[in-house]
């Protein structure tokens, strides 16, 4: 068979008549169209590195996605598996020379095969409970919060972790039970009556603050630390109050309508403010993508949320483009620094935050051997798909330094993940977030000048 | 959500069997789950494999080989499937033998300067990982983020640094072989340079996985050069260009890579996600790097600076540090893929030619391109001469991939009639087989065809590439020929 012949015989035509994608949204073809199935994003890929299957690297999920709108394949379960446990990791986004959307693919693909095939039974009540019961719901996960607080305060927890109550949750849920932080009070609930946070002395300008939804309740510490570490550089700091979840994990779920209702309040909620700051990287990088939620939208919303992703500024990256005081005390530790995917590969952000913790006296960095690979944390990932997100934490947590004693980052997922991975292969390491370390030297600096 | 693979769900015996050597988590055979097999890098063809199996070992490797040996099924292996010539490609339907799962770096012996890979060790991961003692791999394909050294045996593959040191099988030593009966074999002695007898090394490397699969590699390793500089040099006549890279050959200066890049490949790799900041009217570019003992390297830069001036040269430069260095070269090895951030899809050709016809060559590429209507960028190792036109056409439009095609072969045509060859690193795969006639006779093809059949006697293993249809039919005629007399 000559090579034409063969040509005229499959016609390797996409043909929009044939396409299997039944509902709105369906994957914007243009963005496949850039592939040009090269591979150079293989390797980048840790489900890729897990499995060695094509059909888990990010090529292989451009290719399912692209056959399913040839009419070569249907949505259904089988198809469902690669596309939902792609990390959204956004490496393959680094990698990639031709600036394939990959991760956008993918969440189009999952609103997909979310209206082809609607989650039953225990799946659908556990994702109905916390994406649309408690997420987006700041009280709610208050209210989930003091009771985990009054767990772990009451002995409860010592008791049932004495008692082996713990034996009947799977494994992965043990080691996390175990490694979640201590709850404190949420800074939203501490700073609510007050309508900004005055800057410590001058004022150089205002920012606003997305506290997090998860995050607010679970790592009080890291916001409480942040409101410092900007207010003591001159910001006063707005908390808006209509502010809510912002939407990630419904979107990474395939829930695109719910997605948007979030990103709608949240752009309501900042309208005002000029700079919009997060300190969880993974929220952060779903504000810079509002544009995406609105593509099929009208054009109103469409450029309200692009002018509101423009806003969207990581802490770290914020202090280090306008500005910050040096710590003058000492923290004596040598740490090794994680990037975070929604940080590094989602918001280009690599190099602030290392400089911000090398300009923290006495603080000495390792580097981490592939340190901007996911960690396997990714939302929600790890109590979806646990084995995977087992096997990837395994390989990050080889690439932790020995000599390291504390890992930093800038994602409260990826602190949890980390974590257990510590705590679950024997290694001692504490997690810490970038601005808790330079807020504990500036509470140090400010001790030790007391002491003066 | 990421279910739990149950039991095998299939009435295939075949896939059973295969099952049973593998285990029941190394093997594809689902639709969904074999759809992304159906190419590799070279997307024009495609055919959908019967299964995937993932072996881990050696053993593994000879138990699948002689089950389908011994149920006339076709097979074939893949690596990372970055070729561009189609050779991995399942075109009647074959069990394709992944080694990705094989990767593992078996030993590294710095005293002898050599390693022991399996074949799905990543290409850059072995100079990763000995670099630090001050070594590293020199066949540097830009694929080599990904791309097996495996896969890169299978198709002698070169690279930009190969211009000084030498394509793949210039670094093997010693081999390890599945032959397409099941047999394993061992080629090369550890630590021996050469030995008595036909180079059988040299036969398996570039033979692009039709004579057996290979399971383990001895690699010569090298030390890091004491010094190495860089220099970017931009062009208003691609002319000027190429002449300079004779000159530089010619003054009898050899850099470790010499590379050029024309005015479309510029708008590509400056559109697409590591750009440089190239100026956009420029015709040609050229990165020209040296390297070896610290003593010499500032002459050969003077005189390469010399050249291009005496070349018309509009600005040239030196790299100022290993970070200037690295985005250079960042953005002309990730070149192929940046196509697709300027066109939906590309075809790469890769034709070899003599140096000195550099001028003439692309003179006529420039004309297949009017011609055709299609725009051709060139990215190239302009130092060896090995050129690689991306013809850019959008399969999507009715009659471009046909027309590509033709393009690409008028190309290579082109590269034969200047005295040049029509494959410098890629392989011949499915993509090139008829343009072999370019460049063999057929009694030159059969002799190649005869040389396959002592490996490949049942023509199992990957069939239908490397050799035009007709040598096949001769082939078979001569298979049929020895049943009756049989
Ligand atoms: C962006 C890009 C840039 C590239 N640049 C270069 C370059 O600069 N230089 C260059 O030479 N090539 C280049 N290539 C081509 C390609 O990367 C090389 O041919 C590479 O060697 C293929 O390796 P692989 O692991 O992907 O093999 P595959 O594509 O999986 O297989 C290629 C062939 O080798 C056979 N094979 C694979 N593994 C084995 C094995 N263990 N035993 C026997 N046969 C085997 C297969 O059957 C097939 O015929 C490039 C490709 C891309 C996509
Ligand atoms: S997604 Fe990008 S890197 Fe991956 S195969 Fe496609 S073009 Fe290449
Ligand atoms: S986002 Fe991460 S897990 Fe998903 S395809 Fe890309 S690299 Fe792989």
């Amino acid at each position: 068979m000559s090579v034409k012949e063969n040509v005229v015989q499959e016609p390797p035509c996409t043909n929009q008549s044939l396409s299997n994608y039944l509902w709105k949204e369906k994957p914007d073809e243009n963005k496949w169209a850039d592939c040009v199935h090269c591979g150079m994003c293989l390797e980048s890929c840790p489900t890729y590195e897990v499995t060695g299957q094509e059909q888990h690297s990010p090529r292989g999920r451009v290719h399912l996605i692209k056959s399913v709108a040839e009419g070569k394949l249907e949505v259904n379960e089988q198809f469902m598996d690669p596309v939902f446990a792609c990390l959204d990791c956004k490496a393959c986004t680094t990698a990639c020379p031709a600036d394939v959307d990959v991760g956008g693919l993918i969440e189009e693909a999952r609103g997909q095969v979310r209206q082809a095939l609607p989650l039953t039974g225990w799946r659908k009540m556990v994702s109905s409970f916390f994406l649309k019961g408690i997420f987006p719901h700041p009280s709610r996960i208050q209210t989930a919060g003091q009771l985990l607080k009054v767990y772990q305060k009451s002995g409860v927890q010592s008791v049932v972790r004495k008692t082996g109550v713990l034996h009947v949750l799977p494994d992965h849920l043990k080691t996390m039970e175990s490694v979640m932080p201590k709850i404190k009070q949420p800074v939203r609930k501490k700073y609510k009556h007050e309508e900004v946070i005055k800057a410590k002395d001058k004022t150089k300008q205002e920012v606003a603050f997305l506290t997090g939804c998860v995050m607010d309740v679970m790592f009080s510490d890291i916001n409480e630390a942040t409101v410092n570490v900007l207010t003591r550089n001159g910001n006063d700091v707005a908390i808006p109050k209509q502010q809510t979840c912002c939407g990630a994990l419904h979107v990474h779920a395939g829930d695109r309508d719910m997605g948007r209702k979030l990103a709608k309040q949240n752009i309501e909620a900042f309208e005002h403010a000029d700079t919009v700051i997060t300190n969880a990287a993974g929220c952060g990088c779903m504000l810079a993508e509002y544009p995406e939620l609105f593509r099929e939208e009208d054009t109103e919303w469409r450029e309200r949320a692009e002018d509101f992703a423009k806003k969207v500024v990581d802490v770290s990256k914020y202090l280090h483009d306008t500005g910050y005081e040096k710590p003058e005390a000492k923290l004596n530790t040598t740490l090794t620094y994680h990037d975070a995917c929604h940080l590094a590969h989602g918001q280009g952000v690599r190099q602030e935050p290392r400089d911000v913790l090398l300009d923290i006296p006495g603080v000495k960095m390792v580097p981490m051997a592939n340190a901007d690979r996911c960690c396997g944390s990714a939302g929600i990932y790890n109590i979806t798909n646990p084995d995977m997100a087992g096997d990837v934490l395994e390989s990050k947590i080889e690439n932790v330094p020995e000599e390291a004693e504390m890992i930093s980052m800038g994602n409260p997922g990826c602190m949890l993940q980390m974590a257990m991975g510590v705590e679950k292969h024997g290694r001692n390491q504490q997690i810490v977030h970038t601005v808790q370390l330079l807020d504990w030297a500036y509470q140090k600096e400010d001790q030790e000048r007391g002491r003066k | 959500m990421f279910r739990r693979k149950k039991a095998l769900k299939t009435e295939d015996t075949h896939i059973k069997q295969l099952a049973d050597i593998v285990g029941p988590k190394e093997v594809l055979f689902h639709k969904e789950d074999l759809i992304s097999y159906e190419s590799d890098g070279f997307t024009i063809h495609s055919h959908m494999p019967k299964a995937v199996v993932f072996p881990k070992n050696t053993e593994e490797v000879a138990a699948v080989v002689k089950y389908c040996a011994d149920h006339d099924l076709p097979f074939l292996a893949r690596g990372a499937g970055t070729g561009l010539s189609g050779g991995a490609i399942p075109l009647n339907g074959e069990v394709i033998i992944s080694l990705v799962k094989m990767k593992r770096l078996l030993h590294v012996d710095l005293e002898n300067r050599q390693a022991v890979v399996e074949p799905g060790y990543v290409n850059l991961k072995l100079t990763h990982s000995i670099s630090d003692k001050g070594y590293y791999y020199a066949p540097d394909p830009s694929s080599q983020y990904c791309c097996t050294i495996g896969g890169n045996v299978a198709e002698n593959a070169g690279g930009a640094h190969c211009l000084k040191y030498g394509v793949t099988t210039n670094h093997i030593l010693g081999l390890e072989v599945v032959t397409p009966a099941g047999d394993i074999i061992e080629i090369g002695r550890e630590g021996i340079a050469d030995v008595p007898g036909y180079d059988l090394l040299g036969l398996i490397t570039g033979s692009e996985g039709t004579l057996g699969i290979v399971t383990k590699i001895t690699v010569r390793i090298l030390k890091n050069p004491e010094e190495k500089q860089t220099v970017l040099a931009y062009f208003d006549r691609v002319e000027d260009g190429s002449r300079a890279v004779s000159d530089i050959v010619s003054r009898g200066i050899v850099p470790a890579a010499l590379e050029m890049m024309d005015k479309i490949a510029i708008e590509g790799v400056e559109a697409a996600a590591f750009p440089v900041g190239h100026p956009k009217d420029i015709e040609a570019l050229l990165l020209i790097e040296v390297d070896g003992i610290s003593a010499g390297i500032e002459e050969q830069i003077d005189d390469i600076l010399d050249v291009c001036k005496k070349r018309n040269v509009r600005s040239v430069k030196v790299a100022q540090d290993e970070k200037e260095r690295a985005k250079w070269w960042a953005n002309r090895k990730t070149g192929f893929g940046a196509m697709g951030a300027i066109s939906p899809d590309y075809l790469v050709q890769d034709g070899v030619i003599p140096r000195s016809t550099l001028p003439q060559v692309l003179q006529k590429i420039n004309e297949v391109s009017q011609e055709t209507g299609l725009r051709i960028a060139n990215i190239f190792h302009a130092g060896d001469g090995n050129l690689h036109p991306l013809i850019l056409f959008d399969a999507r439009v009715p009659g471009e991939t046909e027309k590509a095609l033709e393009a690409g072969s008028k190309c290579l045509q082109a590269c034969a009639d200047a005295g040049g060859s029509i494959t410098g690193e890629h392989g011949v795969g499915i993509e090139k087989r008829e343009e072999m006639r370019f460049v063999f006779t057929d009694q030159e093809i059969q002799a190649q065809t005869d040389v396959r059949e002592v490996f490949n006697p049942h023509y199992l293993l990957n069939a239908g590439k490397l050799f035009p249809s007709s040598g096949r039919c001769a082939e078979i005629k001569a298979e049929q020929k020895k049943a009756a007399s049989e």
